[in-house]
């Protein structure tokens, strides 16, 4: 559960990178306009392998409910934090993947 | 012509909207209590004892067999309930022959203390159940014009979930804006933010809570369509029941169900049994169905085994027979009652229910917050219609909250003895809740929204003390028995009660407002609801 929240708050990052307004909020310098191209593709990608992971765990019906969910909470937290705290968003979504690429080779 | 349409799709939204959206408040607050029910009911009865660690599955059959075979002997089903996530006590259940004049009998369901193998008498108390029945079961009123309030605002709400779509004018563009600024453009972005992110949950949650009560609201249609054969059959093909045989009337001693267990186990690995059913009790026909957690939404047939309690051998089951539209019909039953998850889950569950009523309560601030700047400026202040929006908003989106803190203060205040008292329970939730709604009507908007949110952090942070002074299930015994699910319900009182605390503070620092003799006023308040419980309780003493 942690592990899928954790994934769909990158992808939520990731597109909310992908446009203008946002980035400037979290970003301080400049981004080469070809990165940015790659973040919506890379956003999905991850929130395919989101699903897989958690169909793979719950199985079908439950799987795609409780991705829902984890969604909404990332959701939740990524605008709260872009709001209040947008410059720390990076860090956040950095350390979020490192735990969870440590928790999914461990486990 | 587009404009033209989302104009009116505006306009229905608004008014839709505003008109059912204190039941909705009331609705959404009450169900999403209900993904709890089983904690708060715990909560309610302090008799039962905590949490029993080192315990096995197998040492638990046993206790709850001995003591059916003592008090329902003559019962033929048996359920046995073994502590889980959510309920750390064993419970037995069975359902008592009819009397005269019933159509089934009573189901009694009682908690067994492991220690001593004894029932528990707890107090009388509606608990989580009668908590989130009102959300679809509205109280006072009869079942059948209940079902049709309920189903009335929630077709609304779908109208108004799908209108909000359309004129919402940039959902993806507009995902993530959140402009944190005071007055209109501020609360637009919090009820957009609140309304986008759960939109799966919001739409599926309505959707499903029609579905409930099909067969009341489509009546008609079913009614016309079919003989009254075809449509029980109808109703079989969506809710198949389970075969099992019943009792042959010749009494046979049955192996241990912790013995049958041992069977099951080997099925299915890992050990996650919910619960146990026994049909034809101690009869030569004995039968036990080992029911796990539920793994799939609609419908997995190896979440239960069924044994042959006599001879201890599997017994081949039939896998219930559910057409498509059965299982499409079960699995929004079981999406929006979410008995599938697990305890991370059901805290998701929570969440995204206490944002679908955070939107609808942004909704209905909304409203005023737009009218505010005109009804202001007229002459004689601000119009009747206006006001009372103004107030049934404060009474509801903070008063409601109020309202079920009494109902957790009356379990542990009204005393144990008291005729009916499961209905004052409610009673003195109800009570509450119509104070509130008035005391807005006496007091400037800005004071009373300051006031209440004051009285629900005091509520809230007070609620866990007055169980330390009158249980000794408080929040520091449950620490030190490390019964974590007691202890997070008290954690959540005081958390929620932060929030308010929080709240009341950031409204006092928004409205520039001089000082007000606050404290007194929040006396005051207390003191008038506790008054007019005991004159209540007088008069019922006297009657």
């Amino acid at each position: 559960m942690f592990v899928l929240t954790s994934l769909s708050f990158s992808a939520m990052v990731l597109f909310c990178l992908a446009m203008d307004k946002h980035r400037k909020q979290v970003l301080a310098q400049k981004t080469p306009t070809i990165m940015v191209r790659f973040f919506r593709p890379t956003a999905w990608l991850i929130l395919l392998f989101t699903t897989y992971l958690s169909v793979g765990q719950f199985g079908w019906s439950i799987g795609i409910a409780v991705l829902f969910g984890a969604l909404t909470i990332a959701s939740l937290l990524l605008i709260l934090l872009l709001t209040y705290r947008a410059k720390i968003v990076p860090q956040v979504a950095v350390a979020l993947s490192l735990l969870v690429s440590l928790s999914l080779f461990s486990g | 012509m587009k404009d033209n349409f989302r104009q009116s799709m505006k306009w229905f939204h608004t008014w839709v909207g505003l008109i059912v959206g204190w039941i909705l408040f009331f609705m959404f607050l009450t169900g999403t209590l209900g993904y709890f029910y089983q904690e708060i009911t715990r909560w309610m009865e302090p008799e039962r004892p905590f949490i029993e660690h080192n315990i096995s599955n197998e040492q638990l059959l046993d206790i709850a067999q001995v003591y059916l075979s003592k008090h329902a002997q003559d019962i033929e089903q048996w359920d046995i309930m073994l502590p889980n996530a959510r309920d750390q006590n064993l419970r037995v259940g069975w359902r008592k022959p009819a009397e005269p004049g019933e159509k089934r009998g009573k189901y009694q369901k009682t908690v067994i203390d492991v220690n001593t193998g004894d029932s528990i008498e707890s107090r009388a108390t509606g608990g989580g159940r009668l908590l989130y029945r009102m959300h679809y079961r509205l109280h006072y009123l009869s079942t059948k014009i209940s079902y049709w309030i309920v189903g009335f605002c929630s077709m609304l709400m779908l109208l108004a979930v799908i209108t909000g779509v359309v004129i919402h004018k940039k959902i993806f563009t507009d995902f993530f804006t959140f402009r944190a600024k005071k007055g209109l453009l501020g609360w637009l972005d919090i009820h957009n933010v609140l309304s986008v992110i759960a939109l799966p949950f919001h739409f599926m949650i309505t959707y499903s809570g029609l579905l409930f009560f099909l067969f009341t609201y489509m009546a008609l249609s079913s009614n016309l369509q079919m003989s009254d054969e075809e449509y029980s059959e109808m109703r079989k093909e969506i809710f198949p029941r389970t075969i099992h045989l019943d009792s042959a009337k010749q009494p046979r001693d049955m192996l241990e169900i912790s013995n049958l267990y041992q069977q099951v186990k080997k099925t299915w690995g890992a050990d996650q049994l919910s619960y146990v059913e026994v049909f034809a009790a101690n009869d030569i026909n004995a039968q036990a169905r080992f029911v796990r957690h539920e793994t799939d939404i609609t419908y997995n047939p190896a979440d239960a085994v069924m044994v042959n309690a006599i001879t201890g051998k599997l017994i081949l089951q039939i896998p219930k027979a559910y057409t498509v539209t059965g299982m499409i019909h079960n699995g929004f039953f079981s999406l929006h009652e979410g008995q599938f998850a697990g305890p991370i889950a059901r805290w998701i569950y929570f969440f995204t229910g206490l944002i679908g009523a955070a939107m609808i309560a942004s909704g209905l601030i909304l409203w005023t917050t737009k009218r505010k700047p005109k009804q202001v400026k007229q002459l004689n202040g601000p119009d009747f219609g206006y006001r009372l929006v103004e107030q049934l908003n404060i009474g509801t989106i903070v008063g409601l909250p109020i309202a079920i803190a009494m109902y957790f203060y009356a379990n542990r205040l009204l005393p144990l003895d008291m005729v009916n008292r499961v209905n004052w329970e409610v009673n003195v939730m109800f009570i509450s809740w119509a104070i509130l709604l008035l005391y807005p009507a006496f007091r400037p908007a800005a004071k009373a929204w300051r006031e209440q949110l004051q009285l629900a952090a005091l509520v809230y942070m007070t609620l866990p003390l007055i169980n330390i002074l009158t249980t000794d299930k408080h929040i520091i015994n449950s620490v030190l028995q490390q019964d974590w699910a007691l202890f997070t319900f008290d954690l959540t009182l005081l958390v929620i009660g932060v929030c308010f605390a929080f709240s009341a503070y950031k409204y006092k620092a928004l409205t520039l407002n001089k000082k007000v003799t606050k404290r007194r006023v929040k006396q005051r308040e207390v003191t008038t609801d506790e008054g007019l419980f005991t004159v209540r309780q007088m008069n019922k003493e006297n009657a």
